[in-house]
């Protein structure tokens, strides 16, 4: 049989695929993933992308969860403020019935209490981030306005809307509680129940029904504040769980699309390898033939 | 009886035998490094013997031709491998550009996707902040260039391909028409029985340019060569070429014509086949997935967007400009329609600080809008398929280089010059030459002794 007396075409061959070989191992080595194109693994490039879709939703869950946080905090503290309110009022209630009392005396109670109310009217007026927060879903205009003409004295221009933000997939949590439902339900709205004190007070007639009355209303915003509780409750837990998913997500993605630094290494090495030893067969061939031994 | 001068003459067609044989293989040597070259080889044959009285007497030796060494039918082979090459290895490097645009870059239509869903998210947190509103408009905004300019990348790379397909063409014209007049050199040598040997290797090594362009397939019929298009169109026959035209079409590019007939969907191999396959099948299917995505959900967005309120109060218009009938370059037209920020529809209730239409918007993430599938998982099968084509096509490509080379080591083995052979040669021709120059001095001497006969 006669050989191909020419393999200068195999060796160039084999020292590009050696080549090749490097040059996708030094690749994978430097980006640190195997996927650079979807050709690389056309299944793995699919999944990354659904594994970014995910990881980037958690990121922006977890960013949600934080301004909803900061609000829900900002919410709470004012919470805690009317209720500390409330309480003044309710001992100044008890002084005020307490029939020792002067008129001047009674008169000075009527005086703090009507500070209490504006500080009350004050607080239901928070506002975060530009948005008034016990307003429902009205949050452009102030919701509690001091209005003569009402029973309580104040009007209520918010609605009853709320609004829900997801925190994580599927995982929605509402975010707010209407003013009217924390400050002005029926039977305990606590505008009535310090405008009615005050009322009593003045006529000295019925002090003990009216500090009743703001009693009620405080145990009303201390269960509504408990709303808040345990929507931060639920927040933090989500975020627990949110870090975690984003942790294996990106453990996923590693696993998926990660380049396998041990093997990169080996493939590099014995690339390497193959093309120094392709090299060397080139540097060896005989450049000799039968010409050189003939004497002329 | 046999003459002295016999003798001399038989010595002389030795000679002359032996420097001819000597010329072939000093031709082989020259070309030894040649592309397309077959070694050749001299034909010696006895010289007719001649009687003399009841014996017969040699008469020398006659160079009867000089032989090419080759192997049609592996040419054949070659060609054919070269031609399924070719059109593998143009498909890949078109598919590799077009494939650069889904490898999940920052600014690729999957990740503003996500982009654009996030930003839905962060304004639902804080639905009446102008900012995060803004944000949803700009990241919008991204999305729908992300959408143009990959349809952008996918037509200046179709119209590339397209540019080439007129360039090949002319490159086919003028093989052809060299390859015709070749036939007719080859054809005046071979009537007159000689091997053609040198031309018929410029016409293998033509036949070889003009596989990696377009299919062909090759008959020989006597000492013609007819060459045709593997689905019969005629390139060449005989001494004539028929020259491939260009026409362009209703949607811009260019169609292949064989006298006046269109063959641009019957080409199977070759550069020509190759550019085909990405530019009206490839590069159009993946256009028409992304119609598909971009049609879907400007749709599903436009119409959670209409059943909510803007800032004013006012019922949400378009937000996405909607899609062409029937989809069709949905993803080139994608756009946004709103410019303000106030006039994105968050609100379920008309309260500028509801964002309950935002969850509606959001929705549309999880669900079936494009083709069956969420526009994430649709968009990760686009991403599959395009990896998928171009893996497919390297792989096919690596193993036809393999075999491409295979066939050249046995092409090379046949008819590849061997320095070796060459040298052993020449010392053959040159010893057999000395010996025949040898045996005229001999009959010299020997005339010399016959002409000194009867002297004193």
């Amino acid at each position: 049989m006669r050989i191909n007396p020419n393999v200068t075409a195999d060796l160039l061959a084999s020292l590009a695929n050696a080549q090749e070989e490097q040059n996708k191992a030094m690749l994978q080595m430097a980006s640190g993933r195997r996927v650079n194109t979807p050709s690389d693994d056309p299944s793995a490039a699919a999944i990354l992308v659904q594994n970014q879709a995910q990881s980037s939703q958690a990121d922006q869950f977890l960013r949600s969860a934080d301004s909803v946080q900061a609000q829900l905090q900002t919410t709470d503290s004012t919470l805690n403020s009317v209720v500390l309110a409330l309480q003044r009022a309710i001992s100044l209630g008890v002084q005020g019935a307490n029939g020792t009392l002067s008129d001047a005396n009674r008169a000075s109670v009527v005086g703090e209490l009507n500070g209490i109310q504006d500080q009350l009217i004050g607080l239901a007026n928070l506002s975060f981030q530009g948005q008034f927060v016990f307003a429902g879903t009205a949050t452009q205009a102030q919701p509690f306005v001091a209005d003569a003409t009402q029973p309580s004295g104040v009007r209520y221009d918010g609605n009853a809307g709320t609004n829900s933000v997801a925190v994580g997939d599927g995982v929605s949590m509402q975010v707010n509680v209407p003013g009217s439902q924390i400050f002005a339900a029926t039977g305990s709205d606590m505008f009535q129940a310090v405008h009615d004190l005050i009322t009593a007070l003045q006529s000295n007639t019925g002090i003990d029904t009216a500090v009743t009355g703001v009693r009620a209303a405080f145990d009303h915003v201390t269960a509504q504040r408990v709303f808040y509780g345990n929507a931060m409750n639920q927040l933090q837990s989500q975020q627990t769980y949110l870090n975690n998913d984003k942790l294996l997500l990106s453990q996923q993605e590693n696993a998926v699309g990660g380049a396998d630094l041990a093997a990169a290494t080996t493939n590099l090495l014995s690339a390497q390898n193959a093309r120094s030893a392709a090299l060397a067969a080139a540097g060896k061939i005989s450049q000799l033939s039968l010409f050189d031994y003939l004497n002329y | 009886m046999s003459s002295l001068f016999g003798t001399l003459s038989i010595a002389v067609s030795g000679l002359l035998a032996e420097q001819g044989a000597l010329n072939v293989t000093s031709n082989n040597v020259a070309n030894a490094n040649t592309p397309g070259y077959s070694r050749q080889r001299p034909v010696l044959l006895e010289g007719d013997p001649v009687p003399v009285g009841p014996l017969l007497f040699g008469s020398g030796v006659v160079l009867d031709s000089v032989q090419s060494v080759g192997d049609p039918i592996l040419e054949l082979r070659l060609n054919e491998e070269t031609q399924q090459h070719s059109q593998l290895d143009t498909m890949v490097s078109a598919m590799q550009q077009i494939e650069v645009m889904f490898s999940g870059g920052t600014a690729d239509i999957g990740s503003q996707i996500t982009n654009f869903f996030s930003s839905l998210q962060q304004l639902s947190t804080n639905p009446a902040n102008m900012s995060a509103r803004q944000g949803v408009l700009t990241a919008a905004g991204n999305l729908a260039t992300a959408f143009r300019s990959t349809v952008n990348n996918l037509q200046s790379q179709r119209s590339n391909l397209d540019l080439s397909v007129g360039q090949t063409v002319d490159q086919i014209n003028v093989l052809s028409g060299q390859i015709a007049t070749l036939n007719q050199q080859i054809s005046g040598i071979e009537n007159l029985h000689q091997d053609a040997g040198t031309f018929v290797d410029q016409r293998t090594q033509l036949i070889r340019q003009l596989s990696e362009l377009v299919d062909v397939s090759v008959v020989k019929s006597d000492n013609t060569l007819t060459i045709t298009t593997s689905s019969g169109d005629a390139l060449v026959a005989g001494t004539r070429s028929f020259a491939l035209t260009t026409q362009t079409d209703f949607s811009g590019v260019q169609h292949v014509f064989s006298q006046g007939t269109d063959i641009t969907a019957k080409l199977a191999g070759g550069n020509l086949a190759g550019i085909f396959a990405v530019r009206d099948q490839t590069i159009p299917a993946l256009r028409s997935d992304l119609d598909t995505l971009a049609a879907g959900l400007a749709t599903a967005l436009n119409t959670a967007h209409h059943q909510g309120t803007d800032l004013a109060g006012v019922a949400g218009g378009d937000l996405f400009s909607p899609p062409p009938a029937g989809g069709v370059d949905a993803a080139a037209n994608f756009s946004v329609v709103i410019t303000d920020p106030s006039k994105i529809a968050a609100s379920s209730d008309g309260s500028a600080g509801s964002n309950g239409n935002l969850t509606r918007l959001l929705d549309v993430q999880k669900q079936a809008v494009t083709a069956g599938q969420s526009p994430t998982d649709f968009y990760a099968g686009i991403v599959f398929r395009v990896g998928s084509d171009v893996a497919n096509a390297s792989a096919e490509r690596d193993a036809s280089d393999l075999i491409l080379r295979q066939l050249g080591d046995q092409r090379s083995a046949i008819s590849g010059v061997s320095m070796d052979e060459e040298a052993a040669n020449l010392v053959r021709y040159e010893r057999a030459y000395q010996a025949a120059a040898h045996v005229i001095t001999v009959v010299n001497n020997m005339t010399d002794v016959a002409i000194q006969l009867g002297r004193y």
